[in-house]
């Protein structure tokens, strides 16, 4: 307790060069704070995701399966199309417990770059969905002209069921033949914390007439009866089976490709930032050792009046300790604290890997990565402080004072 | 018969300096009493530190032997030589060695740590009471080279050694601090302490019991002072 007392005292000292070091080291902790909890919250984030689609297959025309991925978990516009016939093939297969066909489409506001995409359901869709709570009513038909609206978009738009939606195409639509239409406003979800708060729903002929796709849909959701992977495998190869220009992608296999793919950018990113925090240690190794050797006739008197070899390395270490676990603690403050403003920035920086994170925070608190940092932080201090510690031990008192004079 | 506090005999160390041998003491010899005061004076170079230093227990003598207290120090391990040193010996020095960022009470505690001591703050009080200062919580800056030095000898007094290692303890201090700081060796003396002290000022070496003088690590005159 008494070196820990001395040691911040020591510390403080010298202000500027400690707080310098300090943020050197805190910096480079607040990076590895926000990549792990990144890497974590874009796992969970998409396995939220996953889950709440309520289905383990997914069934969309060929072209990129990661592609076709992302537009199905966070909406969009993708220009290829199965026939709705297939629906039929694909719901009689062995295994297949419930199906969702669904039609995507979107209207982008080049100006804003602000969204509107439609989903065209039926009513398996709310098989998929059964935690949604609609205030309002489910759609009258199969082809009435209404839409049940995500919160937020509900909300953005300022409307509430009874309202009109009015659909207005933009020029590329109306250039494509498409129909603008006003359709009433049945319901409003409840708040789902999913990609469902965005989307627009209408039902699937609806959309399908308005948009000039008739007999159209973009994928069809497989829920199986099993899901224990031996089982999730027979239905996937029943369903490949099929035949037809599709391709049938396990939600797991997704998954799985999406944490590899965040693997290997994490080991990456982990290696530059590990070079960051090596470069910390040297910081840390230089600030000590420079502060070992301007105390030298201060160790020597120390050990003058008593202190053993012992005493004065534990001092030593106990200060660079103390600074690493500081700028660690300092660092993922920053990083907890500008959690928002970091994720914005590595969202825009990680775009170009991964078209579409998830919607939900990725960067959070979570105990078990604020151990490792701090554990990190300390064995940085270890580390770093061994030399100097050792230095200022061997420092022989007689030398040491005799310096000065 | 008293046990001396101090016995040296024929103190010798030498330095390698390339080929040629340089011996800083050479064959040296003293013995202090308790409650003797012992001056030692001589020119830079002549082996004055280096005997207080091989008397300290801070280094090793090349050849004879330093009896602290009735113990035979020469070889000693050096675990056992830092707990000897702590036990047994105070030292002060011309400047000071206070840590900066510690006030006074704190300065005069921290041998107290080394040795892991409880009730460090009252025997801290305690020390600096003995040695006139009041002014226990001011940081040393706050405080004048007497005063600064009146902390110094509280920190070497606080564990209550036998013998006291003074390193030109006035060497930087005004005249009215340099009589203060004597007084309060005088009065240390006349509780049992035996003193070493080095200085370049007959002045201060008139004050003690006995003048030793040094020419290239040898005594070359011993005297009575006053």
């Amino acid at each position: 307790m008494e070196y820990l007392r001395l040691a911040v005292k020591n510390l403080l000292r010298r202000k500027t060069r400690t707080l310098l070091t300090l943020v050197g080291i805190g910096v480079a902790i607040a990076v590895l704070y926000s990549l792990l909890e990144f890497q974590r919250g874009y796992e969970r984030g998409l396995n939220a995701e996953i889950n709440q689609l309520g289905a383990q297959i997914m069934v969309v025309p060929k072209g990129c399966p990661y592609e076709a991925a992302t537009i199905v978990l966070h909406g969009g516009k993708w220009p290829r199309y199965m026939e709705e016939s297939y629906f039929e093939k694909i719901i009689a297969t062995p295994g297949v417990s419930q199906a969702a066909p669904i039609l995507m489409d979107a209207m982008i506001n080049p100006a804003t770059h602000d969204n509107k995409i439609f989903l065209g359901i039926t009513e398996a869709y709310g098989a998929l969905r059964p935690a949604w709570q609609i205030d309002g009513a489910a759609f009258s038909g199969p082809a009435a002209r209404e839409v049940i609206l995500g919160t937020s978009i509900a909300e953005k738009l300022r409307l509430k069921p009874g309202d009109t939606f009015r659909l207005r195409q933009d020029a590329a639509g109306r250039a494509a033949g498409k129909d603008d239409a006003d359709l009433t406003v049945v319901g409003v979800l409840a708040r789902t914390r999913s990609q469902d708060d965005g989307f627009i729903f209408m039902p699937l002929h609806t959309l399908q007439t308005l948009f000039k796709l008739p007999g159209k849909i973009v994928v069809v959701l497989v829920r199986a009866e099993n899901i224990d992977a031996p089982s999730l495998e027979r239905t996937t190869q029943a369903l490949r089976d099929l035949g037809g220009n599709m391709n049938i992608f396990p939600l797991s296999e997704l998954l799985n490709n999406a944490a590899q793919l965040m693997q290997v950018t994490k080991v990456f990113v982990l290696a530059i930032v590990l070079v960051a925090i090596a470069i910390g240690a040297a910081g840390v190794l230089n600030t000590i050792l420079m502060a070992v050797f301007e105390r030298m006739q201060e160790i020597g008197m120390m050990k003058a009046i008593g202190a053993s070899p012992a005493d004065i390395f534990a001092l030593i270490w106990t200060e660079t300790v103390l600074l690493c676990a500081a700028g660690g603690l300092f660092g993922i403050g920053i990083a907890v604290t500008s959690a928002r403003g970091i994720e914005w920035f590595l969202r825009r920086a990680m775009a170009s890997q991964f078209s579409q994170l998830p919607e939900t925070a990725l960067i959070g608190v979570s105990p078990g990565v604020i151990l490792l940092c701090i554990g990190l932080s300390v064995a940085l201090g270890v580390l770093a402080g061994f030399y100097p510690a050792w230095r200022a031990s061997a420092v022989k008192p007689i030398e040491a004072i005799r310096g000065a004079n | 018969m008293t046990t001396p506090i101090l016995e040296a005999r024929d103190v010798w160390r030498s330095y390698q300096r390339g080929a040629e041998t340089i011996h800083a003491l050479a064959g040296m010899s003293l013995t202090v009493q308790p409650g003797e005061m012992v001056g030692i004076v001589g020119r830079s170079g002549s082996g004055k530190t280096t005997f207080l230093n091989q008397v300290g227990c801070l280094d090793t003598p090349t050849k004879g032997t330093i009896t602290l207290c009735g113990t035979d120090v020469t070889g000693m391990p050096e675990k056992e030589l830092v707990a000897f040193r702590r036990d047994h010996i105070g030292f002060i020095f011309q400047l000071f060695y206070l840590i900066p960022t510690l006030t006074a009470v704190e300065n005069v505690e921290l041998p107290m740590i080394f040795a892991r001591e409880r009730d460090r703050r009252a025997r801290a009080r305690e020390a600096l009471a003995r040695v006139g200062l009041s002014e226990i919580h001011a940081l040393p800056h706050q405080l004048n080279g007497g005063d600064m030095q009146r902390v110094a000898i509280a920190r070497a007094l606080v564990r209550k050694p036998r013998l006291l290692l003074a390193d030109e303890p006035t060497g930087r201090l005004e005249h009215g601090a340099r009589v203060a700081i004597m007084e309060i060796f005088r009065g240390l003396r006349a509780e049992g302490l035996g003193i070493i002290l080095v200085t370049h000022d007959p002045t201060l070496a008139a004050e003690t019991d006995r003048i030793i003088e040094l020419r290239d690590g040898r005594i070359v005159d011993e005297r009575k002072a006053g």
